[in-house]
């Protein structure tokens, strides 16, 4: 492999693209080689998004050129990236999971034999693509009965039947499993060897450190640094991205926590009727839960804030013992939720930053005959946005066109405002910039300094290690162990993690 | 990059869509210009008082059914029963409202004892010796009236039953073989009689017998050999062995002493505030297991208002024998007005009204108030609407989602019967298999029209009784027009296609605006990063 710049197979030159009153990209370079991965970081907003509309022709640039095998290129439509080789890997999966695996890879230019889709043919041609991103399923399984890690090598095994040369893949890993993150990582590396270019855009600096050749940095619509295979580390990355040193990313004080005000004795949840639950968590203090997707951390929480029924069990808080039928229960007792899919179950999407921060306090604070408590609402969302730097242009604004990590924000601020005493997080930094995800572990702090009792769960090591003082460690359903701060390690967490410690 | 958010055009924009979505505006404007149009080319039928009032009654009337189903339409579902609803409850306010009229004193004649002068009654009357007593809008004859001789408790032989307790009652006179059924009254002597209007009354009669339990609105029937006359009594006084009547008719040249007096008792089977009652209670009840199916069996709306909309039918038509129900003329004083009466505004040289509001409109007014402060003030109106966008995000939020659902179907069945109430009130003929039918959909259609998406979380209650207005106002354009009204229906869905179509072009210039607006938000943001935007002035 040679770096001569006349080797590049796609290569973007002086890109601009600018929208009513913001310029998203400006004169943006980024070149790509044969059979390399680039991985491509960024904060949310830092333009990646934008850059790789344009690459998949849903977008055209402004200024600029795009350069695929050294010769100028008009993409000025979906077809025509697919035409080119350019295949976008989205991060909702695009599938239509009624239908089966070769039907889907060969959605809109069936084969066929008299104007009959020809069946066969598909199953024959798109196993060998099933070959080639490693899954041993039958063609003709239908997409809904395949896990979601599957269904992602589907869109891949569907990008590479119709040639793509090269794959953008954007937050692949967002919702797979760490089996199948390892999974996609031999599939991204086998691409590689077979001469695939890939553009890999992670908020996982963890995995590009480990796939990337290459490392593009982009901030504020601008190239803000390249880092070559052996620059690639941690640090250097979060520089390039926030533009400054985070030399107290994780800035969990020490501290002595209160009593314990809140105890879970002999849960039993549905998913894992075989493991009863027992933890507990002291005012002002900060439990991280670890473990390996699917380990039942979610189905855990789901459970303890009344979204899910428990099978039996007890749940105390400040000593006394309580049931939760449903959230509104949970709610009453003091107990928080940030949920893990925070467009599904933390917010309505369609409504504004006010309606949601004042959603679960309605009832509590409502006035004679049901009537809102407009004033209390309007107060608690200019408060939350005050005090959780929520950069959205005015309290009316949809949440649905705010980052990520504002929408995120929008859900820590509607349960700020009942001042929970029990604050539970199911992946709190999923998908948000590292700006974002400093300030949310500030707030965490701040909020255990206040003594409110924090329990997290969390797939990013780097954020169990950095934030808990005691961490619990999930195994098949089971709490397989619990580290306090001088025990933690991410040997000790991924030993525990993979049940090791259970078959030992 | 200003923040004054209370000049540019933007905000201005943006407070219009706040209370008002575009597509209300939309539609607001085409009604303005359909009733332009009309006032225009047909002035002389268009602005008659008489069509005015019309168009608002109805407009009332499936407003309030709009308004109804909006709510369910907002928590992402939809009610198809409200037609039948609407039958069910004009069926059940009929039937629960039924007035009876009999003789006071009265029994079923069951057999002639032989060929004599002696009968079988039931049930046992209150028969005396001496009583005069006629068949029932019987014979005329001279000697129609009979005495009573002798009154004994019996049994009467039945060649299926066997023996059943029966009055034998004897007469005075020989039976005819005519006289083996019917019903025997019995009837009293006209002592006197006043044919002469006072303030209250037409006529005064004074009867025999002291009749204590006659009331206003109670009847007398009174016979001779040549004819009957049914007169409604105003008063009744007695006074030692006689009563005085006063009468709501004139007694007629023909009457004299010689006839005779049946006074009827009037039965109505409930009082109105009952009657109402029940038919909301059952709405309420109708609702809630509308709600408990679509929340806690978790079946689809669609299917189970489907399922709705064929059931109330088939037992409305079951509960009346498919036979039309009316209230005649019983409460033309009382209850009908609530739907057919109006406030007289201005009134022509020859007193009818010129310009007057039906008082249905009033009751939409009412209904379009209280239930737009309830969306769009309280705390359910806002969980009806979090959950029509987000179920799961509104449960967790501490919602009771399955609660609220419910609250919508109970809304929107009780709103139904409101409109059902008074539809039958309205037109007094109630046929059980046509009553109502369709409604539901032109209220849906409203209500899509009016700003409802079927997709949930969207729509107000003015934007609904706008679209109500409009579809009516249509309605009003085929009629005045002379276009044949074969094409109602087609000229009707094909308004609602092009207002969605509207609507969705609308949406889009929205969005575009709106993605101007974030990305000038954003440049804010980026621009500054270290700093956040000042809260704009609220």
């Amino acid at each position: 492999m040679t770096t001569d710049a006349t080797q590049n197979l796609l290569e973007v030159r002086n890109v601009t693209k600018r929208f009513p009153g913001v310029i998203a990209l400006k004169d943006i370079n980024l070149s790509l080689q044969k059979g390399e991965v680039l991985a491509l970081i960024g904060e949310n907003g830092a333009g990646k998004s934008t850059l790789m509309k344009i690459l998949a022709g849903v977008q055209e640039p402004d200024d600029g050129q795009i350069l695929l095998d050294n010769k100028p290129v008009k993409v000025d439509s979906c077809k025509k990236a697919t035409d080119l080789g350019i295949a976008l890997i989205h991060q909702e999966l695009n599938l239509a999971d009624n239908l089966d695996v070769g039907a889907n890879i060969y959605l809109g230019r069936e084969p066929r034999i008299l104007g009959l889709i020809n069946k066969s043919k598909i199953y024959r041609d798109a196993q060998q693509y099933l070959d080639m991103v490693g899954l041993d399923i039958k063609p003709d399984t239908l997409v809904h009965t395949l896990p979601i890690g599957q269904q992602q090598m589907i869109e891949i095994a569907k990008a590479l039947s119709q040639n793509a040369r090269v794959l953008i893949m954007d937050e692949p890993t967002s919702s797979l499993s760490n089996k199948e993150t390892e999974a996609l990582f031999q599939v991204v590396k086998s691409l590689r060897s077979r001469g695939v270019s890939i553009i890999y855009i992670s908020h996982r600096l963890g995995e590009v450190k480990e796939l990337a050749d290459r490392v593009t940095v982009f901030r504020d619509g601008q190239n803000a640094g390249d880092l070559a295979r052996e620059q690639i580390n941690h640090d250097a990355m979060v520089r390039l991205m926030v533009g400054r040193d985070i030399s107290q990313f994780y800035s969990r004080q020490p501290h002595t926590p209160g009593k314990t005000i809140f105890q879970v004795k002999n849960l039993v949840t549905s998913t894992w009727p075989a493991h009863p639950l027992n933890f507990s968590v002291k005012a002002g203090q900060i439990v991280g839960v670890a473990g390996l997707v699917g380990a039942g951390r979610t189905e855990m929480l789901q459970t303890v804030f009344g979204v899910d029924a428990p099978v039996s069990g007890q749940i105390l808080v400040d000593g006394k013992p309580t049931s939760f039928a449903s959230p509104l229960d949970a709610i009453n007792a003091g107990i928080a939720l940030v949920p893990e899919d925070r467009k599904q179950a933390g917010l309505v999407l369609q409504m504004t930053v006010r309606q949601n921060i004042g959603l679960p306090g309605l009832r509590r604070n409502k006035t004679a005959l049901l009537f809102r408590n407009q004033s209390r609402e309007d107060a608690d969302t200019i408060d939350m946005i005050d005090k959780l730097n929520i950069k959205t242009p005015h309290p009316d604004q949809i949440v649905q066109f705010l980052s990520g990590g504002n929408q995120q924000k929008v859900v820590l601020g509607k349960w700020l405002a009942l001042q929970p005493k029990i604050l539970l997080l199911d992946e709190p930094t999923r998908g948000i910039d590292v700006g974002a995800k400093q300030e949310i572990y500030q707030l965490m702090e701040t909020l255990a300094a206040q003594g409110v009792a924090i329990l997290f769960v969390s797939s990013e090591m780097e954020e169990i290690l950095g934030m808990s003082d005691t961490t619990l460690v999930m195994h098949e359903g089971r709490i397989a162990g619990q580290l306090n701060r001088d025990q933690l390690s991410e040997e000790a967490v991924m030993f525990l993690a993979t049940g090791q410690a259970n078959a030992a | 990059m200003s923040t004054d958010y209370s000049l540019n055009l933007n905000s201005f924009f943006r407070l219009l869509a706040r209370y008002v979505s575009p597509k209300v505006i939309g539609i607001l404007i085409l009604l303005i210009l359909i009733v332009g149009y009309l006032a225009i080319t047909e002035p002389d039928k268009f602005l008659l008082g008489a069509n005015i009032q019309n168009l608002l009654r109805r407009t009332a009337l499936f407003g309030i059914l709009g308004i109804g189903v909006a709510f369910v339409i907002i928590t992402s579902g939809i009610d198809l029963s409200i037609g039948s609803i609407v039958g069910l409850c004009g069926v059940l306010l009929a039937l629960f409202l039924t007035v009876n009229y009999a003789a006071v004193d009265q029994a079923d004649v069951i057999a002639l004892k032989g060929r004599q002068s002696q009968v079988y009654v039931q049930p046992t009357a209150a028969f005396k010796p001496g009583d005069l007593i006629r068949y029932d809008r019987g014979r005329r004859a001279e000697d129609a009236i009979l005495t009573v001789k002798s009154v004994k408790e019996s049994e009467f032989e039945t060649k299926k039953k066997g023996a059943l307790p029966a009055t034998l009652v004897t007469f005075d006179k020989k039976l005819l073989a005519d006289d083996t059924y019917g019903r025997i009254a019995k009837t009293y002597k006209v002592l006197s009689f006043k044919n002469t209007p006072d303030q209250t009354s037409k006529a005064t009669l004074v009867i025999q017998g002291a009749h204590n339990n006659l009331a206003p609105k109670d009847r007398v029937e009174l016979n001779n050999e040549d004819g009957l006359k049914d007169i409604r009594i105003i008063s009744a006084s007695v006074d030692g062995d006689k009563t005085t009547l006063k009468l709501d008719e004139e007694l007629g040249d023909d009457f004299n002493d010689k006839w005779m007096a049946v006074p009827i008792k009037r039965k109505q089977r409930m009082t109105i505030l009952s009657a109402v009652g029940w038919v909301a209670l059952i709405a309420l009840a109708l609702g809630i297991i509308h709600g408990l199916l679509v929340t806690k069996v978790n079946l689809q709306p669609f299917v189970v208002t489907l399922c709705g909309l064929l059931f109330y039918r088939g037992i409305s038509r079951w509960l009346v024998d498919d036979q039309p129900q009316g209230f005649g003329s019983e409460f033309d004083e009382t209850l009908r007005p609530l739907a057919t009466g109006k406030f007289v505004l201005t009134t022509n040289p020859d007193g009818t009204s010129a310009l007057a509001i039906p008082y249905p409109f009033f009751i939409l007014l009412g209904v379009a108030i209280l239930a737009a402060i309830f969306l769009n003030k309280t705390v359910y109106g806002r969980y009806i609407q979090a959950l029509g966008r987000n179920e799961e995000a509104a449960r967790y939020s501490g919602i009771n989602t399955k609660r609220v659902t419910i609250v919508a179907y109970v809304i929107c069945t009780l709103l139904g019967a409101l409109g059902g109430i008074l539809f039958a009130l309205e037109s007094n003929s109630i046929s059980p298999s046509e009553q109502g039918n369709f409604f539901e959909l032109y209220a849906i259609a409203a209500a899509v029209l009016g700003g409802c998406s079927l997709r949930g979380g969207e729509g107000g209650i003015f934007g609904v009784v706008i679209g109500t207005a409009l579809m009516q106002t249509l309605n009003n354009l085929i009629n005045l027009k002379g276009i044949s009204d074969t094409l109602e229906f087609a000229i009707i869905g094909a308004v609602i296609l092009i207002g969605v179509i509207a609507d969705e072009l609308l949406r889009r210039i929205v969005a575009k605006r709106r993605a101007v607006a974030q990305a000038n938000a954003d440049a804010i943001i980026i621009e500054k990063p270290p700093e956040r935007p000042e809260n704009p002035p609220e």
